[in-house]
């Protein structure tokens, strides 16, 4: 019997090993990539949301001094699409139409990025505007036309139901209706998408830098679409300043830059500018709910009716299409934390001539929350009841794990009743409802929100993750120092800290001797790089897969150099030691040294050397985290502006790995649920044109606009290895929920309640006129 | 091929150092400073001074190095990330971002520092209203602020106890 | 988002300035850049020269002259925040700088730059039409003098020709009782709506900003002391200034009641 492994690293708040670097501005961003004679591409891009074009003029940006080359669709003729899922794809550069204001139309590659936009002014592309298709209802019946002539404008459509819902819901005593709108919403990192490209005269492979979350993935996707084979692509992912989901995605643009840098062989880089991005990084979260509620006299919700519509812009993302994440995923959690036995649910998903939709944070999560928690709060203000107790007789109750929603899908453990009863302790709800009552005598209008939250992580198929599974390798150096190597792409995670945290405790070996290389496709093993809440729970756990083997291979070592028993070793602080004997010890560098030069002293059976890759594939498709977020805000009733004041959270991740990085993430993730809820929002004009492409009308929260977090860690462990759960989502899942919740308990007097995401100044205007004072 | 516009040699007073640099009088600061002078901790986010991630310091106040033009700084005093950032080791305030968590992606975090730090020198007795007010033109996607702000009030701290 | 080609004049003096501007028709000036820069990162703003005054000392006074406050084209908001001067005589134009932007925006944003950019929701035209100020131009036939509600002509309009230079503005003072107020989504924007409300002794006015395509100063005989006849008079002002949004009305009215109640403390 091993040794009982004592984990001294995992679950520790360990100071991030990323944060010297850039906190002395030594990191390395992708505009930080600079190599000799290195070219700049700015991109012409389409003016119109939807137009033919009638010739293109490229003369005299040609001859502009400075240019090195000018491509229109005639010399990059990429197309971007997932042939068996969709029937359309995006040409990289628009082949003789254009679908969306934004889209790529000839890329011009000069010596710097100043003359490189000077040129595409020069270009002359000639449009004929037709009309935008920009209604998702319209778009379902065809109206005004199809925005693909050879697809219909409905590219998914999925219908489900319980058995016997129509009898359970027609049987219920109570109904509402209720319908809910997000409006869209885009990631904003603050460092924006880029991509840079250069061949390697030695071996002729082209080098990809890339500011992505999947190296792997887009190694894959820039040698499927280029007919390149693998081996001669290598992707690096350098610092990544945030991805959040957006950075997914294999854009037009990556493929663009790969193009010129092998058609030129010169090395070419893009960065995308702040206009760029906001017009053409995915979007989000352009969603319609029509939903139908039955529910019986004590509150308890007995069948939700949905009909899921999403407006996926004009061509599905590649390689997949945001707006299918986001419906047929909401569609299967749509009873979150709730016991609700029936549920039919509809889903179309359009073209439009928008930008496409693709991933941010949470996708389906924060839509399915502000439904479902909308829907509850709704119920117990017909019913006149308080919405903590509608929760209480709503939830699934600890015996009833592993609990199959009505979905069909299976949720493992969690804390669900729990954590909201310590959440409601933690934010005084008790004590609020008089303090509420008190001030709105003096006018001033308070409310409260909860938001009970569930979060599938660490799906088998994650929509970064073109696998289910994550790769580690660990070698041990002759020094017995280590390196391991994920495919991990972080983008703030701090994977270099957690990933060797979990390493540590399992070598023995310190933690400051232990460096994790990630994102590059020639040293990291296959695997399916971060998003879908996934790095840690699989990541993490082919982390601990491989340290585990390593260290059964260490033991082996030791009981042999020490003539003792495996079951007697014992491994920390770079040692292996006989239990009970601690001067019966040998270094883990001695042993190395042994593995490595000394090989004939090996143990029989062992290999040379001591390195390994393992390879973890959870038992389970999805494991949840689960956890509850309040929020206290006040309503300015004469501005209609909103103030998030309290905030209060319990999230259980299962077993934590540094709960101080947990809690960044929770901070941040309510954060953006702030900006979902109350600030953000994409707007397009009824000509199709985008009007929020600046950061001073897409509005980001400010260190003011979001309070104090509390929180609160519970921890109900998955069955997946280190007992692990992902929760980089579960904060802006549930935060928009939460917030719009207060603000339709604060505006109770004036009987609105919130249907729209993001809540707007006007908008709240609005509820307090249209309402009658109680 | 002709050039598109003449370029000027001026002077530039970076981190205490002198640098003669050829520009283009439209080239940012910014650019001038991550491309020509090679000091790449200065982060570009949005060219319109609304993200903050550009902040540096001139003549030892906060201003945004994208909307400056390089030509506009001769004669001024340029502090980018790299000189608020000892030789070996951290800075107090670095150090104290780094023990309260106060970066995740980093791309922020230049700018962010840089504001933190000539507010502490201005105002050792800043509260968390000031602090919170002073970071509003420095936009972070990633650490919903609070660990900053706590990072801002622990380096105060201990500048007052020295 | 590069700005186009464009030449640069460093001017040390107003005259060389003025010449500068006088010789190329194309020419800007260049004070803190805060809102032409973004317009030429985005190349809306294209001038084939930048006229740079960040030199010319004369423009960065702040004086007092008998009844009359001169601020200096090239007083940055930051200055403008925390001038004795300023925060004695005029505080409320003290109060409202410090709602500009942001910190490192107030460090380079000048008075100048603001009353020449004419954003209608910023605060400090509007403060200069609340204030009765006067605008001083210089041009090449020599200086002239305006008063701040014939400055502002329309939407990012002034009256100001191109070949012209602002050089300071002229703030009478009379014993004054002025608030300020306004609607912003997060600290720093451009305000949805906001208003300067005057309550002296000799007059009452109220002027909005981000209600209609410019500030405009509405004077009334005296504000009614009874808070439901006050807003109703507000109310009537408001719908006088055309706006593009019916529901900016209702935020007016609060956000001047707002002003008013400010205006009561001034003493």
């Amino acid at each position: 019997m091993a040794q009982a492994m004592r984990p001294q690293m995992m679950g520790a708040r360990v100071s991030r090993v990323e944060d010297p670097r850039l906190l002395s501005g030594q990191a390395r961003f992708l505009d930080d990539i600079q190599v000799p004679g290195m070219l700049e591409v700015a991109f012409v891009r389409s003016p119109h949301a939807a137009a033919r074009i009638r010739g293109i003029h490229t003369e005299k940006a040609v001859q502009y001094p400075g240019v090195h080359a000018v491509l229109t669709h005639q010399e990059c003729s990429v197309l971007l699409w997932e042939r068996d899922t969709y029937k359309v794809g995006q040409p990289v550069l628009a082949n003789g139409e254009v679908c969306y204001v934004g889209q790529p139309v000839v890329a011009i590659v000069a010596e710097n990025r100043y003359v490189a936009e000077d040129a595409a002014e020069l270009v002359v592309v000639e449009y004929e505007p037709v009309t935008p298709v920009l209604d998702m209802r319209e778009s379902i019946l065809e109206q005004p036309r199809r925005v693909h002539p050879e697809a219909e404008n409905v590219f998914f459509h999925k219908k489900y139901a319980t058995p016997g819902f129509d009898e359970a819901f027609a049987k219920a005593p109570h109904h509402l209706t209720a319908s809910f709108r997000t409006n869209r919403q885009t990631a904003v990192s603050m460092e924006p998408r880029g991509t840079a490209a250069m061949v390697d005269a030695a071996s002729g492979r082209v080098t990809v830098y890339a500011s992505t979350q999947s190296p792997h993935r887009m190694r894959e996707d820039i040698s499927h679409l280029m007919e390149i084979p693998e081996h001669l692509v290598r992707v690096i992912v350098p610092e990544v300043g945030g991805g959040f989901g957006m950075k997914a995605n294999c854009y037009p643009e990556d493929i663009v830059v790969v193009a010129a840098a092998l058609k030129y062989k010169k090395p070419v880089k893009w960065v995308s500018d702040r206009m760029e991005s906001l017009e053409t990084d995915v979007h989000a979260r352009d969603d319609i709910h029509d939903v139908e509620v039955a529910f019986d006299g004590d509150g308890k919700i007995i069948a939700i009716r949905d009909h899921l519509m999403a407006d996926g812009g004009a061509y599905p993302a590649y390689p997949f299409s945001g707006a299918v994440g986001e419906t047929s995923l909401a569609s299967r959690v749509l009873t979150g934390p709730y016991d609700i036995p029936h549920l039919a649910t509809e889903i179309h998903c359009t073209y439009s001539n928008k930008t496409p939709l693709g991933a941010y944070r949470g996708v389906w999560g924060p839509i399915a929350s502000f439904i479902q928690e909308g829907v509850v709060d709704r119920v117990a203000r017909h019913l006149g009841l308080d919405s903590a107790e509608v929760r209480r007789r709503n939830m699934i109750r600890p015996g009833q794990f592993p609990y199959r929603n009505a979905a069909g899908m299976v949720y493992d453990e969690g804390s669900y009743l729990q954590s909201m009863e310590e959440a409601l302790t933690l934010i005084g709800y008790e004590g609020f409802r008089a303090r509420q009552a008190k001030l709105r005598e003096e006018g001033r209008y308070l409310g409260i929100g909860i938001s009970v939250f569930v979060e599938p992580t660490a799906m088998a198929s994650s929509e970064a993750g073109s696998v289910g599974y994550e790769s580690c390798t660990i070698r041990i150096e002759p020094s017995g120092k280590v390196t391991a190597a994920l495919g991990l792409g972080p983008s703030g995670q701090g994977h270099e800290t957690t990933m060797a945290q979990i390493i540590a405790d399992q070598l023995g070996v310190r933690f400051e001797d232990i460096v994790i290389l990630h994102g590059d496709t020639d040293s990291a093993p296959f695997g399916g790089g971060t998003g879908g809440s996934r790095s840690g729970p699989i990541g993490g756990g082919a982390a601990l897969v491989a340290g585990r083997q390593m260290r059964e291979r260490l033991v082996k070592y030791a009981a042999s150099l020490l003539e003792a028993g495996e079951e007697d070793i014992e491994l920390g602080n770079g040692q292996a030691w006989v239990a009970g004997v601690p001067d019966r010890s040998i270094a883990i560098r001695t042993i190395a040294e042994t593995a490595y030069t000394n090989v004939r002293k090996i143990p029989e059976g062992l290999p040379i050397g001591l390195e390994l890759t393992a390879r973890y594939l959870p038992k389970r498709p999805v494991t949840f985290s689960n956890g509850t977020h309040i929020a206290e805000v006040e309503v300015d009733i004469h501005t209609g502006v909103v103030e998030v004041t309290r905030y209060a959270v319990v999230n259980d991740c299962g077993t934590l790995i540094n709960p101080t990085i947990v809690e960044g993430q929770i901070h941040g993730g309510v954060a953006q649920g702030i900006g979902s809820a109350i600030l953000e929002a994409l707007h397009y004009d009824e000509d199709g044109q985008l009007v929020t492409t600046s950061l001073l009308d897409y509005l980001l929260p400010e260190s003011t606009d979001v309070p104090r977090i509390d929180v609160r860690h519970l921890e109900t462990p998955s069955e997946g290895e280190g007992g692990i759960k992902g929760m980089g989502e579960g904060s802006l899942i549930a935060a928009p929920a939460a917030i719009v919740n207060a603000i339709s308990d604060a505006l109770t007097p004036f009987d609105g309640m919130v249907d729209t995401l993001p809540v707007t100044p006007p908008m709240v205007l609005q509820m307090v006129s249209g309402g009658r004072t109680r | 091929m002709a050039a598109v516009e003449d370029r000027i040699s001026i002077q530039l007073q970076v981190n205490g150092r002198q640098h003669q640099v050829e520009v283009a009088p439209r080239w940012t600061l910014a650019d001038v400073l991550r491309h020509q002078i090679g000091l790449t901790g200065t982060h570009i986010g949005c060219e319109q001074g609304v993200c903050g991630a550009c902040t540096v310091l001139l003549d030892g106040e906060p201003v945004r190095s994208c909307l400056m033009f390089a030509v506009q700084a001769q004669g001024h005093h340029v502090t980018t990330v790299e000189g608020v950032t000892p030789e070996t080791g951290l800075s107090p305030l670095q150090e104290s971002f780094r023990d309260h968590h106060a970066l995740q992606c980093g791309y922020c975090t230049p700018g962010m520092l840089l504001t933190a730090q000539a507010l502490l020198d201005r105002n050792p007795t800043a509260d968390e209203g000031a602090v919170r007010e002073a970071l509003t033109g420095n936009l972070c996607r990633c650490t919903g602020y609070q660990f900053i702000v706590d990072a801002v009030l622990a380096a105060r701290d201990q500048g007052r106890d020295e | 988002m590069k700005p186009a080609v464009f030449q640069y004049r460093k001017a040390e003096t107003t005259r060389e300035a003025l010449e500068a501007l006088g010789t190329n028709p194309g020419a800007k000036v260049l004070a803190g850049g805060q809102s032409l820069v973004p317009l030429m990162n985005f190349r809306l703003s294209r001038p084939d020269v930048l006229v740079d005054i960040n030199g010319i000392e004369e423009l960065t006074l702040v004086e007092k002259l008998d009844q009359t406050l001169a601020i200096g084209a090239l007083v940055r908001h930051s200055t403008l925040s925390q001038h004795p001067l300023i925060e004695r005589e005029v505080p409320v134009l003290a109060e409202a700088a410090r709602h500009i932007g942001h910190w490192a925006i107030r460090n380079r944003g000048t008075i100048g730059g603001s009353a020449v950019h004419a954003d209608p929701a910023a605060e400090l035209p509007a403060a200069l039409v609340a204030l009765r100020a006067s605008v001083v131009v210089g041009a090449p036939r020599g200086e002239r003098t305006m008063p701040a509600d014939e400055f502002f002509l329309g939407y990012y309009t002034t009256a100001l020709a191109q070949d012209e230079l602002v050089m300071r503005f002229e703030i009478p003072l009379p014993a004054r009782r002025m608030g300020f107020s306004e609607v912003v989504r997060r600290p720093g924007d451009f305000a949805l709506v906001g208003a300067y409300v005057e309550d002296s002794d000799a007059e009452a006015a109220v002027t909005w900003f981000g209600l209609g395509a410019m500030p405009e100063r509405q004077v009334v005989e005296a504000w009614p002391k009874g808070q439901d006849e006050r807003q109703a008079l507000l109310e009537r002002l408001a719908r006088e200034v055309q706006s593009d949004d019916e529901y900016k009305y209702a935020m007016a009215v609060n956000v001047a009641e707002r002003a008013y109640l400010a205006a009561q403390k001034e003493g």
